[in-house]
């Protein structure tokens, strides 16, 4: 229990907080630079895969050698290039640009010979790294192309495909290409390919996004404009993942006992002691803008360590909406 | 270089450039914003250059959002922040659409060239397509500003991003696009007979990723971009030359987090690899200073009620946590600073109040720079 955010809001009653979040087909994690976004989506990964969910986790990569934040978690330097174990039970792979525009251009240009002198032709493959969009939309196509994967049962190969989102700009950017491409392009194979994938992530049974933040000022306000902005791309949103709150030791008589030594002589403590006051404040202020639920990950000892981040979600707590406002959808 | 150790109080008065990369959410915004402002009270003319800010800074500075051109910031915040003429500080808050526009503008050679761009409706979708664009528009707007010489020194704060260096990788890619003519090969041919072919090759392929009738709009759109395209691509060049001279330097905003720091290090091989002058680490939300703080004397802890008493325990785990977290903080600034080798520093900037970035906190931020 996270003490201090408040005591009755205690765990519904049932199976863990992440429940929803296992169901999609793919779950977009996003959410500003340093709020643990890749460790967040590794212990889902990790839950999922403790779940029995086939489950595979990704990264939008310009080079399979980049150095990889998610990796790190699973205690490697990078990603493979295509889907390959990283753990027991959990696949990773790199989502990268160019090998979807290839699959895209295999999978239209049906002749051997076009697709060939398409892919080995240097002006194409100039055009296509340099376009903005061209880039968004490899990435698409790669993530189309595993939704796709079938196994031998008819069964999706991937269950459960989770992606460490990049930073806000770049969300959007790839939540929003489908309507904006269209608009373009409302005919042909790309139209298709960017109604298929439609179909998925504007699909909130299939696809959610979850926003990673932290219980502080700036955090929150971005993490608001986030959310603003899924909605406007047509973005199912899962909610918010609220990560390393605070833990209040203190009674509210301790609070008051205490309060006059922090302020006069500002000791040292005093940080660990004012936190929390901040992050009620912030949580407060977040719930009262949004209807989506706030799950809280409570600060551990050891930040960031992804395994006990996914103990802690399985009994993580969500704060309740306001009564007069309804019930957490 | 001399081959004196490198201070940051030096940079700001010396270079013309200074160019602040780092992962998201370390604060590159503000230690920005706070370069600037010590640039300017010692006495040069300033602009800080940042795209997709927080609202907070703009605020904090008096400035609007997204402007088409650079502003000053009010008068009697430059005064009250000890800013007297000959020194200024402009601010620019850029919108990479505004800037892309504005680029087509001064490109194109007839108005009508360039109402044909802008009004084309591809570049209006893919222009409004923000990433991409931003690195594009910000090296351009960075090139502009430093040719034109108003300015003495130009802050530029990074477009976040993962990789904080793409803004350089971005305009190289663009140019990549017009060496080689590669753009030709997708234009009708009318020269030799291999070429004719080779094109329509590529018509074919075309036609059949984008359909008939677009790939139609998609070649006449790129006729039309070409020559804008090789404008850019010269000025790409130049500025690579110049962001690679003495008169730059390329400071990594970090902080403590583990995977912060690893991304801070993969940016300074990155410089290096690039052949750009990398001349330190801002340490950002270090919590060194807190090895000076103190436990509340005997008589204070007397004076607390005896309801109040057990939470003295807890606030002193709370203390030791505290003081274990300086002394690592400590420990990694040291480290920054070997790393950092002969031609960079490392400096500790402390964790700066809850959501105080206000005028007096950024000039308190600004003093610890220029005296580092």
């Amino acid at each position: 229990m996270v003490r201090g955010v408040r005591s009755s809001w205690g765990p519904r009653a049932g199976s863990h907080q992440l429940d929803e979040l296992l169901k999609k087909r793919v779950v977009l994690i996003t959410g500003k630079g340093g709020v643990g976004r890749s460790s967040v989506t590794a212990a889902a990964a990790t839950l999922a895969q403790r779940q029995g969910v086939r489950v595979l986790v990704c990264e939008i990569g310009d080079d399979p050698a980049d150095y990889s934040p998610l990796a790190r978690h699973f205690g490697r330097e990078r990603l493979p290039a295509s889907p390959a174990p990283i753990a027991a039970g959990i696949l990773g792979a790199l989502l990268l640009a160019r090998s979807g525009q290839e699959l895209f251009l295999k999978s239209v240009l049906r002749s051997g010979t076009l697709a060939r002198a398409a892919l080995s032709s240097d002006a194409l493959r100039r055009l296509l790294s340099a376009g903005p969009s061209f880039k968004e939309m490899g990435v698409f196509f790669q993530l189309l192309t595993y939704l796709r994967e079938k196994r031998s049962d008819g069964q999706p190969t991937h269950q459960l495909i989770l992606i460490d989102m990049p930073a806000t700009g770049h969300t959007l950017s790839l939540t929003g290409l489908p309507e904006l491409l269209l608009r373009l392009v409302p005919r042909g194979p790309i139209a298709a390919a960017l109604r298929e994938g439609q179909s998925y992530l504007n699909d909130p049974t299939l696809a959610s996004a979850y926003v990673v933040a932290i219980a502080e000022t700036l955090p929150v306000s971005e993490c608001l404009e986030l959310l603003e902005g899924l909605r406007k791309t047509g973005m199912p949103t899962g909610g918010v993942l609220m990560n390393r709150v605070p833990v209040d030791p203190f009674t509210a008589t301790e609070r008051v006992a205490l309060e006059e030594v922090i302020e006069r002589v500002n000791p040292l403590g005093a940080e660990g002691f004012l936190k929390p006051v901040l992050a009620r404040r912030e949580i407060a202020r977040l719930r009262a803008n949004t209807m989506l639920p706030i799950t809280l990950i409570p600060e551990m000892p050891q930040s960031g360590l992804m395994r006990s981040i996914a103990d802690v979600l399985l009994t993580a707590e969500k704060v309740p909406l306001p009564q007069t406002q309804g019930r957490v959808a | 270089m001399t081959t004196d150790t490198v201070r940051i109080g030096d940079l700001i008065r010396t270079r013309r450039v200074i160019v602040c990369c780092g992962a998201g959410g370390v604060g590159k915004t503000t230690t920005a914003a706070a370069l600037s402002l010590a640039a300017a009270r010692a006495g040069r003319r300033v602009l800080v250059l940042t795209i997709d800010p927080s609202k907070r800074l703009a605020e904090t500075l008096g400035v609007s959002r997204n402007p088409p051109t650079p502003v000053a910031v009010p008068a009697d915040r430059q005064a009250a922040a000890g800013i007297s003429a000959p020194a200024s500080l402009d601010a620019w808050m850029l919108d990479p659409k505004l800037v892309a526009d504005e680029s087509v503008r001064r490109l194109t050679k007839t108005p009508e060239d360039a109402q044909r761009v802008l009004g084309n409706r591809i570049y209006q979708q893919v222009s409004a397509m923000v990433a991409g664009m931003h690195e594009y528009t910000a090296m351009e707007a960075l090139h502009r500003l430093v040719t034109e010489g108003r300015y003495d020194l130009v802050v530029l704060d990074t477009p976040p991003s993962r990789h904080a260096l793409d803004f350089l990788e971005a305009p190289k890619r663009l140019a990549g696009l017009v060496e080689g003519r590669a753009i030709q090969a997708f234009l009708p041919k009318r020269d030799s007979l291999v070429a004719r072919a080779a094109s329509k090759v590529i018509e074919k392929i075309l036609s059949a990723v984008f359909g008939e009738e677009f790939a139609q709009e998609l070649v006449s759109f790129m006729m039309t971009f070409s020559g804008i395209f090789s404008a850019l691509n010269v000025d790409v060049n130049a500025m690579r030359r110049f962001l690679s001279g003495p008169d730059v330097a390329f400071l990594l905003v970090t902080s403590p987090a583990a995977s912060t720091l690893a991304e801070a290090h993969f940016f300074q091989d990155k410089t290096k690899e690039l052949g750009l002058p990398f001349r330190g680490f801002v340490l950002n939300r270090s919590r060194a200073r807190n090895t000076s703080k103190r436990w509340p004397d005997e008589e204070s802890l007397d004076q607390i009620s005896p309801e109040g008493k057990s939470g003295i325990p807890k606030l002193q785990s709370f203390a030791h946590a505290e003081l274990e977290a300086a002394r690592r903080d400590l420990g990694l600034l040291t480290e920054l600073q070997q790393r950092a080798g002969q031609n960079a520093t490392a400096m500790a900037v402390p964790e700066l109040p809850q959501g105080a970035d206000d005028m007096i906190t950024l000039i308190t931020v600004a003093d610890a720079l220029a005296a580092a």
